[in-house]
């Protein structure tokens, strides 16, 4: 093969990029080999004793063995990391479930405002999330409440322990439902493009051969959008994972995700620069490991061959 | 295998009424096709018979019962459809038992009907395949094995063969006869492409408009067609058509146009006498043979414009006067363009019909 020769301004600039992108997590992933002296001390550069310690007191919840440079485990990063995975698990499976239903209800259903509806949840996506976070805040705490003297408030209360009622905020449920509700609008948008591919005369072949509705749409329509599934399902999980600020105001101690509790790690007197570091490597390997999964279900031409094009 | 009645049917899409109350009687085992321009009906007819289209007035009868309100999977049918319409997730096994698994027959059962059903339309050695991975010719043989499949009394098929190449479809459609006799059931068929429904039918429905024109046997419609647009949707090259007034003559009858005086043929010219002024005169290409001494009365002259060389025919594009008529002749007949040939009518040939109201006379 021939290449073209490129211009050396071309690999100047790809190499900036790179150096831009995969700099930082080098740079983390250093840093977090390395105890907090060698840090902020000024020899900088590669030349370092490396060490795990840092990893060690990040998992020193979940760890089997004692910790001989760690007196107390302050950090409970076994605990957030659970946190994490239901919250980002079970909001990603929820929008799915309930965005491939919406999109296949507005691509299909003629109903009145049909197309006022489809817009209007991708308007509802430009919100910023700082702007849903005050009302949902109060609402979470104040409104949605089940009072402690009732019959199912008093048996949570029992269960969990606690004062005061039992309220959205501060539960797991508190911060699927909202992300739920953030991560629809665009879910409910990429599938839609991906059901007005599939042609209709499979559905119509499909209820000729004996299916019904569900048939239809579980065993015809399903299949066929997986490829859009799976790159919504990396889209919702990967924010999921990574939100901060609503997390941050909605979760309590018991709930707290990975992000909320390596910001939790820094204060006044003493940020540990060397645990931040390890604990945002392992906040990462998660999503890794779900796109690799998930994008291997991005299979292009599923409708080959369907019909006659 | 049970009769299928239309009784009235009427399709309206807002205040469009595409289908205006169609009656229509389908014996049992008979093969029907439905035929007729883009846009006829046709086709929404036909889905309204599988319970894809609701019905918007008149009513379905399948075996007597009205079935206009039951679901498709509930019409006890089975539908080949125009783009094929395969489960691309699924290979051709289960795409030819996916109505079979959905009624959860038993394991053994559906291996041995697929096995049959593939052997039938020669698939068998694909059965493992994609949809994906098959030609053209090979999916239409999954979409008509998917139908076999199923056991149904009725066999629907929209436009089955209109996405296939010419050889292919030849190939297809003498396929199908074959099928139709192995298969003695209800079948309707919709067509666009009028060689199709000669060669396949045992009853052709002509529409046109929303309207059935006419009814009956290939060879019924072909000779006595029921008005001009029947006459010239069936047969190729298609009937010619040229403007004409009934003129009486020492007793005899002649169509008189610009160009020609062609005699009525003397049993036909009685239960004509009463209608005077504008007919239109149609006569088939196949009816026109080249002769040089023919009668005046009994054929035309025709100035030749174009001659397209089709293999033993040549088809000759001709001008008669203002009208322009489409004749064959056998390749070999030495003729030069612009020259003047005369045709002769058989008397059979001879069709008129009424201007106004384009009937038959």
């Amino acid at each position: 093969m021939d290449h073209e020769r490129q211009n050396p301004a071309f690999y100047a600039l790809l190499a900036v990029l790179i150096f831009m992108s995969v700099g930082p997590v080098l740079l983390m992933f250093v840093n977090s080999f390395k105890l907090d002296v060698d840090i902020i001390g000024g020899t900088t550069g590669l030349i370092f004793l490396p060490t795990i310690q840092n990893y060690e007191t990040a998992l020193c919840d979940i760890l089997w063995y004692e910790l001989d440079h760690l007196d107390f485990c302050s950090l409970k990063f076994g605990g957030a990391l659970i946190n994490s995975l239901i919250i980002a698990l079970i909001s990603t499976g929820l929008t799915l479930v309930i965005g491939c239903m919406a999109a296949y209800a507005l691509v299909r259903f003629r109903f009145f405002g049909r197309d006022t509806v489809s817009l209007t949840t991708l308007t509802v996506r430009m919100v910023p999330p700082a702007v849903l976070l005050v009302p949902v805040f109060g609402l979470w705490n104040n409104e949605f409440c089940i009072g402690k003297s009732t019959l199912v408030g008093g048996w949570i209360r029992d269960m969990f322990g606690g004062r005061g009622d039992v309220c959205l905020a501060g539960t797991h449920s508190g911060i699927i439902i909202i992300y739920v509700a953030m991560n629809l609008p665009f879910v409910i948008w990429i599938l839609q493009s991906f059901i007005v591919q599939v042609p209709r005369s499979l559905e119509e072949a499909a209820r000729v051969d004996g299916a019904g509705p569900f048939q239809v749409f579980f065993k015809i329509v399903l299949p066929l959008i997986q490829p859009g599934l799976a790159a919504a399902a990396i889209f919702t999980f990967r924010i999921a994972w990574n939100e901060y600020l609503l997390a941050s105001a909605l979760s309590d101690r018991n709930t707290k995700t990975v992000p909320i509790l390596i910001v939790n790690n820094m204060s006044e007197f003493n940020v540990e620069w060397g645990v931040i570091m390890a604990t945002g490597m392992l906040l990462a390997i998660p999503p890794i490991i779900f796109t690799l999964f998930a994008s291997r279900q991005i299979i292009t031409g599923m409708t080959a061959g369907a019909v006659k094009g | 295998m049970p009769e299928i009645r239309l009784s009235k049917l009427t399709k309206r899409y807002g205040a469009v009424e595409v289908l205006h109350g169609i009656d229509l009687e389908m014996a049992a085992n008979e093969f029907t096709v439905l035929v007729g321009p883009s846009g006829c009906g046709k086709s929404t007819t036909l889905r309204m018979i599988a319970g894809l289209e609701t019905v918007s007035e008149g009513e379905i009868f399948i075996g007597g019962n009205p079935v206009s309100h039951l679901d498709p999977k509930d019409r006890g049918l089975a539908m080949v459809f125009q783009d094929y319409a395969l489960y691309p997730h699924m290979d051709v096994a289960h795409n030819i038992s996916f109505a079979l698994r959905l009624q959860r027959r038993p394991k053994a059962e559906i291996e041995a009907k697929v096995r049959e059903v593939a052997d039938v339309v020669g698939l068998t050695e694909f059965l493992h395949r994609k949809p994906g991975a098959l030609s053209g010719g090979q999916r239409q043989r999954v979409a008509m094995a998917r139908a076999l499949a199923k056991d149904s009394d009725i066999f629907l098929f929209d436009e089955p063969l209109s996405n296939l190449d010419a050889k292919l479809r030849g190939q297809m459609r003498a396929e199908l006869a074959i099928m139709q006799q192995r298969v003695r059931k209800n079948m309707i068929y919709v067509t666009h492409d009028q060689v199709e429904a000669m060669t396949l039918a045992d009853r052709i429905v002509v529409m046109h408009g929303g309207h059935i024109q006419q009814q009956g046997t290939p060879e019924a419609l072909f000779k006595q067609p029921a008005n001009r647009f029947v006459a010239g949707f069936l047969g190729s090259p298609p009937m010619n058509f040229l403007e004409a007034e009934l003129v009486s003559e020492n007793d005899r009858l002649f169509a008189r146009g610009d160009g020609f005086s062609v005699a009525v043929p003397a049993g036909r010219s009685r239960s004509l006498k009463r209608t005077s002024g504008g007919v239109t005169l149609g006569i088939r290409p196949s009816d026109l043979n080249f002769e040089k001494d023919a009668r005046d009365d009994e054929a035309i002259d025709l100035r030749v414009i174009v001659s397209e060389y089709v293999g033993a025919q040549s088809v000759l594009l001709c001008a008669c006067g203002n009208g322009s008529v489409t004749v064959e002749l056998k390749s070999e007949t030495p003729i030069a363009l612009g020259e003047t040939l005369r045709f002769a009518i058989r008397a059979e040939g001879i069709h008129l019909f009424d201007r106004e109201s384009t009937a038959a006379l």
